[in-house]
């Protein structure tokens, strides 16, 4: 049974190649609503199939596949150029980190609160995708480059959400991180910083093919005052949120 | 007054948000009250290392209320958040005419903020947690910085080079960190540093020394800071951001390495081969950059490369035991090398005015009415060349500490620097002039005045920076080496460096044709080192090929 689980386990918190799966549902659907109750319920279908399961089955195996799983798709994350499945290739590198941080054994709203840190930034990534789509017709990077000249307001958006997406600080995904590598392993611990470098890396490149460059395109309305404003306090709250979870250690 | 420490990081941030909501208003207003604040910020940093020497009341620290974030009031933080302070207040007002016309004013002073804030927030963090934010910002800051203008795909190229390698050295100093934690539990450097004091020799992954494997990591996270070989690609390439910038990054930034050295010394100093390893890099990179600086034909890039041999020299002096030499090195190279680059506008206007070739000698005879140049004999020459800057630099260091002279690491500083004193004298010998004699003799006087000041100094500076003489002591033997091995390499070198000054010589005496041919060896070494190594060559590939297996990968699986 607790077999089982884990396998049903694997689609949700995707290791590949059940992983496969969460990429096609979130490639097929391209409505935002329901692509973003998708990003932010999947995960949490596998959390609940864990802490459900007994992961003292095969906790090395489990480990391995889920770094594998979060390094390939980090390392696939490179030269994806549609925004919508860059940010279903980043959930899919992120969440089967959720396993590794699991075998720690952290308490039930730990993990939760640990799977939501890194669904945030896909999250925070289809909004973008959403608003490049309906200003550009398309959200590929490379094809309509250079918006920082044109449009300050939406290239300082999808500025903060790469960063959130590199899971550098303060946004939730680098405290998450943080505590998954306090009780890692070396080899562990080497996978994870992989994982993280090549975020990091996807992230660049894809500021190179919207934000940065020579401006292409058609013309494009900027993020209204208010629209920006909005993102902004919606960053700020899980800026806050996250500092809130894993702060006061010291 | 730990109480103020809080002010010195937080007061550019604050500084960061006002100019980013009030970045429509016209003209330089925001930029005036970014440089305001900067103000109050070298004040209040004057203000703490004063107090601190004055009050003499030892190393403070202090969290939150929470234990969200900490800070600490030590020599070290509070000596650097001043220079810090210091130059980045230099970089901001000399920014308030220079990018008025640039696109992004706003955006500017904003990011030159944040930056200003990051560093301060690493100088003066009293915890890991803290000091990784700050570690990873910094990066995160020179990225933006470097793209500052970002239409050309050249800036955008470099500024990549430049966060990567910053990424590859933030990921070390994260393991670092966690590996100090799982072993003494505590994140708070005070307690950290007690533990690891209390317990130098505890275990880690694979049965590794803890001490050790923390070193090296920090060493790796401050080689690819500090540009150090085969992590310097970046560092040349830099110049494609604002003037500003370039001297902020060299006068500034590059020396965190040195600053997360100093930081982590209480870990150093129970682990020699580490610091033996810093002391081989620290001396490569010396090499190599100052060999690809002689020869690159892009000034700028040859500035570049400077800066890449001075970190390997300040890298080098923490291996070898001198880890308030290293920090008294990078000021002294911060504060030089950002007036270079802040002066560089005024050397072009100069050179256009004046283009500084020589006159033929010919002329000055024939025109001037100048006697013709004089050399001194070679034999003299040569013999007050290498003796008299070791004398100079022996009486000055036995005058200021007795016990200098025992420690390895002193006698290699020492060697280093006669090696220095010999090269500027050799220089001087080369030079045109009438009255050989005293031009020897000023040079002489002035080297003098050079050692001295520097050796009183630098013995003040380590007194302030580590006052414990024990842990001074400690750091120097453990950087130290067999007598007899180090002994064999001291006169190798010196013979090496002997040989190499003669060869020198007689090839300008000889003086060979141009058109003489060269040994296929010295043009193989010429293209070798004119193509910086194909270092960054290298790395290009490696990027195509990654990148298309990448590429590969995503259709063979269908991009899901």
């Amino acid at each position: 049974m607790s077999i089982l689980l884990l396998v049903l386990a694997a689609f949700f918190l995707p290791l590949f190649p059940a992983s496969v799966v969460f990429n096609r549902l979130a490639a097929a659907n391209d409505h935002l609503g329901v692509r973003l109750a998708l990003f932010v319920l999947w995960p949490q279908i596998g959390v609940l199939l864990i802490l459900w399961s007994d992961l003292a089955v095969a906790p090395g195996l489990i480990a391995a596949w889920a770094l594998l799983s979060a390094l390939l798709y980090a390392f696939r994350m490179l030269t994806v150029r549609e925004v919508g499945r860059w940010s279903a290739m980043l959930a899919s590198s992120a969440w089967p980190l959720a396993w590794l941080y699991a075998l720690q054994t952290p308490g039930v709203a730990n993990l939760v609160a640990f799977t939501l840190a890194l669904t945030v930034a896909p999250v925070l990534m289809l909004l973008v995708c959403a608003a490049l789509t309906t200003r550009l017709e398309a959200a590929y990077t490379g094809l309509h480059g250079g918006l920082a000249r044109d449009l300050p307001r939406l290239s300082g958006v999808i500025v903060v959400t790469t960063l959130a997406a590199m899971a550098l600080p303060l946004f939730p995904g680098f405290f998450a991180l943080l505590a998954v590598l306090g009780g890692a392993t070396l080899w562990m611990a080497i996978g994870i910083l992989l994982t993280w470098l090549l975020w990091s890396w996807a992230g660049v490149r894809l500021l190179e093919g919207t934000v940065f460059g020579p401006r292409s395109g058609p013309i494009a309305a900027d993020l209204t005052v208010l629209a920006a404003w909005g993102l902004s306090l919606l960053i700020g709250v899980i800026v806050a949120g996250g500092l809130a979870w894993t702060g006061g250690a010291l | 007054m730990i109480e103020l420490q809080w002010l010195i990081p937080l007061l550019p941030f604050v500084a960061a948000l006002l100019v980013h909501l009030l970045s429509g208003r016209p003209g330089q207003q925001v930029a005036r009250l970014s440089v305001a604040l900067n103000l109050v910020v070298v004040i209040l940093a004057a203000y703490q290392l004063f107090h601190y020497i004055a009050a003499d009341t030892g190393p403070q620290w202090a969290a939150l209320a929470g234990g969200w974030v900490s800070l600490q009031i030590d020599p070290l933080s509070a000596i650097m958040a001043l220079v810090v302070s210091g130059i980045s207040l230099v970089v901001h007002i000399y920014s308030v005419r220079y990018m008025v016309e640039e696109p992004g004013y706003g955006r500017f002073f904003m990011l030159l903020d944040l930056m200003t804030g990051s560093i301060l927030l690493m100088v003066v963090a009293g915890d890991l947690i803290t000091l990784l934010v700050a570690w990873h910002l910094i990066g995160v800051m020179l990225y933006f910085l470097l793209g500052h203008n970002t239409e050309p795909p050249r800036t955008q190229r470099y500024a990549f080079w430049t966060f990567i390698a910053y990424r590859l050295g933030d990921l070390p100093l994260v393991l670092a960190a966690v590996i100090l934690f799982q072993t003494y539990g505590v994140l708070d450097f005070p307690t950290l540093f007690e533990r690891i004091a209390a317990m130098p020799d505890a275990r880690t992954f694979m049965d590794l020394p803890v001490t050790g494997s923390v070193a090296f990591l920090v060493a790796l996270a401050a080689f690819a800071k500090s540009a150090q070989f085969p992590l310097h690609v970046w560092l040349p390439y830099t110049m494609e951001g604002p003037t500003p910038v370039s001297a902020l990054m060299h006068a500034g930034i590059v020396n965190a390495g040195g600053i997360i050295i100093n930081r982590f010394a209480p870990v150093f100093v129970h682990s020699s081969e580490i610091l033996h390893l810093l002391f081989v890099v620290g001396l490569l990179t010396a090499l190599i950059g100052s060999v690809l600086m002689l020869t690159q034909n892009d000034i700028k890039k040859a500035l570049g490369y400077s800066t890449m041999g001075q970190m390997g020299f300040m890298v080098m002096e923490a291996g070898a035991g001198a880890f308030a030499l290293a920090i008294f090195h990078l000021i002294a190279h911060g504060v030089f090398k950002g007036t270079l680059f802040l002066n560089a506008g005024n050397v072009i206007n100069a050179a256009r005015r004046h283009d500084g070739v020589p006159n033929e000698p010919l002329y000055d005879f024939l025109v001037e009415r100048k006697s013709a140049p004089t050399r001194l004999p070679w034999l003299m020459i040569a013999a007050v060349t290498l003796i008299v800057p070791l004398a100079i630099l022996v009486m000055v260091h036995a005058w200021a500490a007795q016990d200098f002279f025992q420690q390895q690491g002193a006698i290699v500083l020492l060697f280093f620097g006669w090696v220095a004193g010999v090269q500027v004298l050799f220089s001087a010998y080369r030079l045109d002039t009438e009255n050989p004699l005293r031009m020897m003799a000023l040079i002489i006087l002035s080297f003098t005045v050079v050692v001295v000041g520097y050796v009183v100094v630098g013995h003040t500076f380590e007194a302030f920076l580590y006052p414990d003489a024990a842990f001074r002591a400690a750091l120097y033997s453990a950087a130290s080496i067999h007598e007899l091995t180090f002994n064999m390499l001291v006169v190798l070198l010196a013979i090496i460096m002997v040989l190499g000054w003669m060869g020198a010589y007689f090839t300008r005496v000889r003086r060979p044709p141009a058109d003489e041919g060269n040994g296929s060896t010295w043009l193989i070494l010429y293209s070798l080192f004119s193509r910086e190594l194909y270092v960054a060559d290298v790395c290009e590939r490696v990027t195509a090929r990654l990148l298309d297996l990448s590429k590969r990968l995503n259709v063979w699986l269908r991009w899901s």
